[in-house]
């Protein structure tokens, strides 16, 4: 094989078009490795790029198909299907969205939507959740803000198993006491003294945008925008038939601009829900990558579900065995007279650690004592029983068994 | 293929470990290029024993740094024997010795305790292997440390000055992906991503493990474990797997594969309770006959 730079450096911009993402110090290692394998070997010339490229597994698709360009040494790179990352803003397919001043909230264009089809949508649900569609005062917008931040550290913080040095008390620090008895001319004074860091919260949020949540898009946005501010490192998405990762198109504070990304980020707004393989597509991109097991997943969504509910009830299943709690927060719960017998419902629930209403304030003021910060309370509603409107529990939480 | 590489897999092989090509391929870059392999993939396919196979390939020492999260300077790299040192102060406080000496003897290499990395570089005949075991279980802070070592290996103690490794050694680092590396240590790195093994591999790994067990019983559980890996599964079993349950079915006496004898052994594969009930005895009547349909009645 002749010109090995001139065909990796054409591979390595063929393979960055792709997003797949290799520097110039790769191509180096790549030329390095080809000078030492055969470079006859179609299979071996393969294996050696994947190595030392460093191609995730993710990419191999892409990695193969492009491989081409290399072993031909062709100019031309062949047309492959882009993959979407998850970040990408899509171009919107659902109903155009747009800012409406006088009721405040999102609105589709009027006259696209015959009154009445819309799911989950009378003038009397509306009422009961009056508090949504009123205007909110820069007081409420504090007020909410301030409990987001309660409700993030309760949610996710913990001890670390790490160790940090303490004035308070703790288990003695052999080596430092040691080390401080050094300026002491060995003679022991005081013991110094190391407690377990407190981690901080890693929350992830998924929100519905679907049609049938439309009541609380209001809500919703000042859920997510509040909890931007509250908890910088909670990671937030919004779906309804795809995942979009939002934290980024998230602004404090500027709720106008916020809402015009978001019309262009969150592809179908307003459109049908399939949680299912949006949440599938969560715990495969996002939380088996990235997230580890210290996360705690809050879903915020009515479970009204137009796909396949035994999807959905493995979807969630797997999430709560990678996340450190799931939580779901259902504006519906708020209506006295609703019981999750919804499909898609009754199929999350034994999945899940909690299951409470979250239609106003109050109902998320109600929240923040049940969370204390222990792994894994599990409390959630055993079926058709449970209070009216408060948290539902069906045992009591267990008690946090530590470490020693 | 390269005549070093074909050498490498037989080589792999007769230490018992059945590679495939990108494995051996990997290791054999590493080996010339003399850069850190970064091994990812599900828990059980072997990424901890390569890096043991090929210490024995060297004849060289194996140093093992298991990560987790609470890791720590004093637990990787050194230490201070603090006790030795406070004692040798005291009985030089009655001789009346020179401060100075006293400061420079408890300050030496004889009161520093070695940690594995710094034990890594140390090592005055030969390079050893650097095992530094799921390194995703480590917080970020231990990653970028480690960068600034694979990088120049040597450290810094601020007693004794700066260390350079003599032999600086082959370092393999593992991770079970329970969280993205950073791309910093990534392409520092030469990286392999290990699969599953495929059904030949399988069989032959089995074999090679438990030469008792038959070809027949060998083939079944091969196909088997490669029909379960593609249900979906919260948790896949590995090879590992396959050894203890292989090494199940023969303390039971089994030399082909039954509905009523793998329902009892499943524990040895699933341990997840999620994917054991979603197993039913009627899938797994229907995978043994799967695994069984190629042997001979």
């Amino acid at each position: 094989m002749r010109d090995v730079p001139l065909r990796l450096a054409r591979f390595g911009r063929a393979l960055r078009a792709q997003g797949v993402a290799t520097t110039l110090r790769d191509e180096l290692d790549a030329a390095e490795a080809l000078a030492i394998v055969d470079r006859d070997d179609r299979e071996e010339v393969r294996r050696t790029l994947r190595i030392a490229l460093k191609v995730p597994p993710a990419d191999f698709e892409a990695f193969d198909q492009l491989l081409g360009v290399f072993w031909h040494g062709e100019l031309e790179v062949k047309p492959v299907a882009p993959r979407r990352p998850l970040e990408t803003p899509a171009i919107p397919r659902g109903r155009a969205l747009h800012w409406d001043p006088d009721t405040r909230r999102m609105a589709s264009e009027p006259g696209t939507l015959p009154e009445g089809e819309r799911p989950g949508y009378s003038p009397d649900a509306l009422l009961r959740r009056k508090p949504f569609d009123q205007e909110w005062s820069g007081r409420d917008l504090v007020r909410m803000e301030r409990l987001l931040a309660r409700l993030a550290r309760r949610l996710a913080t913990r001890r670390s198993r790490r160790l940090v040095p303490t004035r308070g008390r703790g288990r003695a620090d052999v080596r430092s006491s040691y080390r401080r008895a050094l300026r002491t001319s060995g003679e022991m004074f005081s013991l110094a003294r190391r407690t377990r860091a407190v981690d901080e919260p890693r929350l992830a949020f998924l929100l519905d945008t679907s049609g049938s949540m439309d009541t609380h898009s209001r809500f919703l946005l000042t859920f997510a925008l509040s909890l931007r501010r509250a908890a910088p490192r909670a990671e937030v998405f919004a779906f309804n038939t795809e995942l979009v990762h939002l934290t980024r198109s998230l602004a404090p504070g500027k709720v106008r601009l916020t809402l015009e990304r978001l019309s262009v980020h969150v592809p179908d707004w307003s459109g049908g829900t399939r949680i299912g393989e949006c949440l599938a597509g969560f715990h495969e991109r996002y939380l088996s990558r990235r997230a580890g097991g210290k996360t705690v997943v809050v879903v915020l969504s009515d479970g009204l579900d137009r796909g396949d509910p035994a999807l959905l009830a493995d979807a969630v299943s797997r999430i709560q065995g990678r996340a450190r709690k799931v939580i779901w927060l259902n504006p519906l719960l708020g209506d006295p007279r609703y019981e999750p017998a919804a499909s898609g419902m009754a199929a999350a629930l034994p999945f899940v650690d909690l299951f409470a209403p979250a239609h106003d304030l109050e109902s998320l003021e109600r929240l923040v004592p049940h969370f204390t910060g222990s792994p894994r309370n599990r409390i959630h509603s055993g079926g058709a029983a449970g209070g009216l409107g408060g948290v539902r529990r069906s045992t009591p939480p267990l008690k946090d068994a530590g470490w020693p | 293929m390269t005549p070093e590489i074909q050498d490498l897999l037989a080589a792999l092989e007769a230490e018992g470990y059945i590679a495939e090509p990108a494995t051996a391929t990997a290791v054999f870059l590493a080996r010339e290029m003399r850069k850190p392999l970064l091994i990812e993939g599900d828990a059980g396919v072997g990424k901890t024993e390569l890096a043991k196979v090929l210490a024995r390939l060297l004849a060289t020492e194996l140093i093992r740094l298991q990560c987790w999260e609470g890791l720590d300077v004093q637990t990787a790299l050194y230490e201070w024997d603090y006790p030795r040192q406070l004692l040798r102060l005291r009985m030089s406080e009655g001789r009346g010795e020179d401060p100075r000496d006293v400061e420079a003897r408890i300050f030496s290499r004889d009161y520093l305790l070695e940690r594995p990395l710094l034990r890594a570089i140390t090592r005055p005949d030969q390079a050893p292997v650097l095992l530094i075991d799921e390194v995703d279980r480590a917080d970020d802070g231990f990653e970028a440390f480690l960068l600034e070592l694979l990088s120049d290996f040597q450290v810094t103690i601020p007693e004794l000055g700066t260390i350079q490794a003599r032999h600086p050694p082959y370092v393999v680092l593992t991770s079970n992906r329970t969280r993205e590396l950073g791309d910093a240590l990534r392409r520092r790195c030469l990286y392999l991503y290990m699969e599953h093994p495929s059904l030949e591999k399988e069989v032959r790994i089995i074999r090679t493990h438990w030469p008792e067990a038959q070809e027949r019983l060998a083939r079944e559980v091969g196909r088997f474990l490669q029909a379960l890996r593609a249900r979906r599964l919260v948790k896949s079993p590995g090879v590992a797997e396959t050894l203890d349950w292989t090494q199940a079915l023969l303390t039971l006496r089994q030399d082909s594969l039954g509905p009523e004898v793998v329902t009892q052994t499943l524990g040895c594969l699933l341990k997840d309770r999620h994917d054991l009930e979603t197993l039913t005895p009627s899938e797994v009547a229907s995978l043994v006959t799967l695994a069984r349909e190629e042997s001979p009645r």
